[in-house]
């Protein structure tokens, strides 16, 4: 709320400049956001404006006698309502659903969403621009000046924090008032000519004819003031907070009136409002008043009594407060506060502050009078526990670890993606991925739904780095895909991995031959290897597989207990093109659940062997078909090799139709023999060899190359 | 010409030849030519027995002498001619060691989680453990569990991606409190990390996507001193001593007193600046006891346990740790942005 400055200080006897008293009110909650020097459009008049930044529960503070008391109390100074005449309301007639004088009747046909209306009737005024000290307040608290009749009406709202609204008399049937629900359906025109369709769930200002005004947002077009008004109803009520969020939420509109009602106007402040506008009408329309006001109201609307123990306050705040200074805190504040006992107050709630309802609450208005800054600092004693991080934290940790330390830079990106990025990435309709879980309101049409993969993201930063002309990507995620399960149920989150390799991967340097430089299958399988390796997991096997984005002939089934949980391989052509990339690139993507449940804390030490071991290597020739593969070669080797085989190395992979003959392939081991039992000798070592030479011919045909 | 003299002029000679010769290849040959089996001193010795037998002590004597002599020079210029070979060629081998390094490729930790994790790392050492929660919430645990009335202005500050009326986008790292409250009983004591959304429009400073930093305390006795003393040592241990913890009252539906945490402005250092718009604080995030209908709802006797909460924005935070402008960099996925840290 704009503040100016010499308003405020007409009710608060302090002597303080503008930053002093925006200082203090910071600390006190209410942060003073800006400070403004403020020249009216005219260039007559000068201010300083403080910018108030008011929490959603005070609305009290949305005027500029609330600011004053809040700042009186602060400061532990002195402050004064203005002088209002309340006889000029006459002796107001009231009632609890209805009253009326010969002027007004006024009906509450739903007491609940309003529980107070008072009305006022002045007659013979004289509409005209406002005079110049009203109308450059207004300006200043950033309100533009209309004319006297609704700017009386707006300056009240400001300096009472109570909206008013004022009716054009003669346009209303008979001066009846009915607050009223509106009917399914009902429409009207607002002030801002706009035609509003309501529901039952609305509540509205009406006479006889039809709706008048929407309670608490905005008037209507047919009995708007104007410059031929001369004589007004004037409205001061009290409106349920949710009621008229709900419609205005609904209907979105928003408006001065309408911001105050939600954070809750004082319902025992709408006679004083009516009274202290009937004053600025005659002294600025001329005009008289007709007849008494017509209040009526409620029954329930008594102070709030809450108890507050002095002991249970300061053991919240951790603080020595004496009881007589809690009690001067919450009495500057505008609070009632009687004794109860040596140790206990029972403090009675002015109806500006309906967010104060229990005790703790009192406990924070104490604790603001007194000053966060002077309550002390201390450190909760009891330690019952280490700090930690959980299994499945750490092994994240040493997941990410090991990405960086095969040479992957970690990158965050939007959990949010499109259906057009799995267009791009080529998957097919029924594709798992495309079960989405949509937002409702997205803020862009490129993140529409949450992800089901982490690799879009990954392509859409391969396209921005070529297109920043950035040679090498290495980059890595690791973060939550989310898979939609029933309606109204959370999606399953599953933690992913992720990883895409473009352009040079070794490090980028002089004088080394390109195709050493250049990433390929192996590369990305490697640090999927590397990545399993340091999460301490065995018996991860990869098998040829498809993936729509992925080249068929190169990419990979990452398989862990006869189930896929990963995919590596080599970008398609078309994603390639599709995305425009120079390059081929290779990615992968792992579900990291499965292997953080095999995974294991620590490494268990095998004691080194005793005995060195033998070493020989062979080659053999085969026929180059898709079963014949080195993985199923290796796994014929370690069933011929025994118990004394430790391990099969693939060291050459060699294809030439003329040397081998058309359709062969030759590949080269090394075998590693050992016992912890002594030292094999040669004949045993070639024993071993010769019975893994001939299963290898028998099971694969393979024949020795020597 | 007497014996001895001939020795001399040899002598002489083979000085001048070893102390002339350039390189080792030629002083091995003088080596032959004088000392080697057929060389000149094995001839001289041959000729004593030519001598007079009384000439022939003195001119052995004299023999060896030059004999002596002449190994002890070979020695010498072969060491010196030796160690000039091994200069000649280090000096071949340099290299322009101005040209740039081999570095081996290690990759770059993103300078948000790094960020985060170094907040996590302070809190471990306050006996905190991590605590998770999903990213995708229901509004029980987002807003409900939180004491957050269904139409209350705070609402809006939210600013909610909602998936349907019940289930959400969680826009804060609070929903983890009531999560861990309602399986376990007091003492509780967790820090929460974690990616949070709100529909803001990206801009510079603005983002839809960001990782908040939650901290739960409920125990008997847990005043909101303890708040300010545990907030002070975290900002102590990431800003260094004068590094001050401002609170100021502000609203948080789930705690009660509520305050704002600003710190001291990193970049100068309170006297006020651009970035702190003059107040010398920047604003890191919202804190305060828990409030009594938060831990009613949990089951938790509120007479017996007090609480206290916080949550602190982990962006702020890595933007003034590396001076970082735009909040769009971090996810970017660029790798000018990512190797620099």
């Amino acid at each position: 709320m704009r503040v100016p400055y010499s308003w405020l200080m007409e009710y608060l006897k302090a002597d303080l400049e503008p930053q002093e008293l925006a200082q203090v009110l910071t600390m006190g909650g209410l942060e003073v956001e800006e400070i403004i020097d403020f020249r009216s459009e005219d260039g007559e008049f000068a201010d300083t404006v403080l910018v108030t930044s008011v929490t959603s529960n005070r609305g009290d503070l949305l005027s500029m006698t609330g600011t004053a008391r809040h700042a009186a109390a602060l400061l532990g100074a002195e402050w004064k309502m203005p002088e209002i005449d309340m006889g000029l309301l006459g002796d107001p007639v009231s009632g609890q659903t209805e009253a009326a004088n010969d002027q007004m009747r006024i009906e509450l046909a739903n007491p609940k969403a309003c529980p107070r209306y008072s009305g006022l009737v002045m007659d013979e005024l004289t509409v005209a621009e406002s005079p110049d000290w009203l109308a450059y307040r207004l300006e200043a608290a950033g309100m533009r000046p209309l004319a006297n009749l609704v700017d009386c009406t707006n300056y009240v709202m400001l300096e009472l924090g109570q909206p008013l609204h004022g009716f054009d008399y003669n346009l209303l049937q008979d001066g009846h008032i009915i607050v009223r629900s509106a009917t399914e359906g009902e429409q009207m025109l607002t002030l801002d000519q706009q035609w509003r369709t309501l529901g039952e769930q609305d509540l509205l200002i009406a006479d006889a004819a039809g709706p008048a005004a929407i309670a608490g947002i905005m008037g209507g077009a047919d009995t708007e003031m104007t410059w031929d008004t001369t004589k007004v109803l004037l409205e001061s009520a009290h409106f349920d907070a949710t009621t008229i969020r709900k419609t205005s939420l609904r209907i979105g509109l928003s408006s001065e009136a309408n911001y105050r009602f939600e954070r809750i106007v004082d319902p025992q402040g709408t006679l004083r409002a009516l009274a202290r506008v009937a004053g600025l009408l005659l002294e600025t329309c001329g005009g008289t008043i007709v007849g008494e006001a017509v209040d009526v109201c409620a029954p329930d609307l008594t102070p709030l009594r809450v108890p507050l123990r002095v002991e249970k306050c300061n053991k919240i705040l951790g603080t020595q407060i004496p009881a007589q200074q809690m009690q001067a805190h919450l009495t500057a504040l505008g609070f009632e506060v009687e004794a109860d006992g040596p140790d206990k107050f029972q403090v009675t709630v002015p109806g500006f502050r309906p967010d104060v309802e229990r005790e703790i609450d009192l406990v924070e208005e104490v604790a603001i009078v007194h000053g966060y800054e002077n309550i002390p600092s201390t450190v909760p004693g009891k330690l019952t526990q280490s700090g930690q991080l959980t299994r499945n934290q750490k092994l994240e940790r040493r997941a990410r670890q090991a990405l960086r330390a095969a040479g992957l830079n970690e990158t965050i990106s939007y959990s949010m993606i499109s259906r057009r990025d799995l267009d791009r990435m080529g998957y097919p309709q029924d594709a798992p991925e495309r079960n989405m879980l949509p937002l409702a309101s997205p803020v862009s049409e490129e993140e529409t739904h949450m992800r089901t993969t982490l690799l879009p993201s990954l392509l859409e930063a391969a396209e921005h780095n070529q297109r920043q002309r950035v040679s090498s990507v290495r980059l890595y995620e690791i973060a939550n895909v989310f898979y939609p399960r029933g309606q109204d149920e959370l999606p399953e989150e599953r933690l992913h991995a992720a990883s895409l390799i473009m352009g040079p991967y070794w490090s980028s340097t002089w004088n080394l031959p390109e195709d050493t430089q250049s990433p390929d299958f192996y590369i990305i399988k490697g640090i999927v290897e590397q990545l399993i390796a340091a999460l301490g997991v065995e018996g991860v096997s990869y098998q040829a597989a498809e993936h729509p984005s992925l080249h068929p002939g190169q990419c990979a089934a990452v398989i862990l207990d006869d189930k896929q949980i990963g995919v590596i391989g080599e970008l398609s052509r078309e994603v390639q093109a599709e995305y425009d990339l120079e390059e081929p690139a290779y990615l992968f993507e792992l579900e990291l659940e499965p292997l953080m449940q095999q995974a294991s804390q620590y490494a268990e030490y095998e004691h080194l062997p005793r005995y060195p071991a033998a070493l020989r290597d062979i080659a053999v020739v085969l026929d180059d078909t898709p079963e014949n593969t080195a993985g199923a070669l290796g796994q014929v080797v370690m069933e011929a090799g025994g118990e004394y085989l430790s391990e099969v190395a693939v060291f050459d992979v060699f294809e030439d139709a003329e040397k081998l003959g058309e359709g062969k392939k030759q590949l080269a081991f090394n075998l590693t023999f050992r016992t912890p039992e002594g030292t094999l000798t040669d004949e045993q070592v070639d024993d071993l060899v010769a019975a893994i030479v001939s299963h290898l011919r028998k099971k694969l045909g393979a024949e020795l190359r020597s | 010409m007497e014996f001895q003299d001939l020795m001399s002029q040899v002598q002489q000679q083979a000085e001048d030849a070893i102390l002339a010769a350039q390189d080792l290849d030629t002083l091995e040959e003088l080596r032959v030519k004088y000392l080697g089996r057929n060389g000149i001193l094995r001839q001289q010795y041959k000729q004593i027995g030519s001598l007079p037998e009384e000439d022939r002590p003195l001119a052995g004597q004299a023999l060896n002498k030059a004999s002596n002599s002449l190994k002890k020079l070979f020695e010498g210029r072969k060491s010196a001619l030796s160690e000039q070979a091994e200069q000649h060629k280090l000096q071949a081998e340099a290299i322009d060691v101005t040209l740039p390094g081999r570095t081996p490729q290690v990759g770059h930790q993103h300078p948000l989680l790094a960020t985060l994790d170094e907040m996590i790392e302070i809190f471990l050492g306050l006996g905190f453990v991590v605590a998770e929660g999903p990213e995708v919430e229901d509004y029980y645990h987002s807003f409900e569990a939180l004491n957050y009335p269904e139409y209350h202005p705070a609402m809006d500050e939210q600013d909610t991606f909602y998936v349907s009326d019940d289930v959400l986008l969680r826009s804060q790292t609070s929903t983890v409190q009531i999560r861990t409250m309602a399986k376990q009983k007091p003492p509780v004591r967790i820090i929460a990390p974690g990616r949070c959304y709100r529909r803001d429009t990206v801009d510079a400073t603005h983002c839809h996507t960001f990782y908040q930093l939650e901290g739960l305390l409920v125990d008997e006795d847990i005043t909101f001193a303890d708040l300010k003393g545990t907030l002070e040592i975290f900002a102590h241990s990431m800003y260094g001593e004068r590094c001050h913890v401002r609170f100021r009252p502000d609203f948080f539906p789930f705690t009660e007193p509520s305050a704002e945490i600003a710190l001291t402005c990193t970049l100068c250092g309170g006297e006020g600046c651009r970035i702190c718009s003059d107040s010398g604080y920047l604003e890191v995030g919202g804190s305060g006891q828990v409030d009594p209908n938060v831990l009613a709802g949990v089951g938790y006797d509120t007479e017996k346990y007090t609480g206290y909460a916080f949550g602190v924005g982990v962006e702020r935070f890595a933007m003034l740790r590396h001076g970082i402008d735009d909040i769009r960099l971090f996810y970017s996925g660029d790798m000018r942005f990512l190797e620099q840290f």
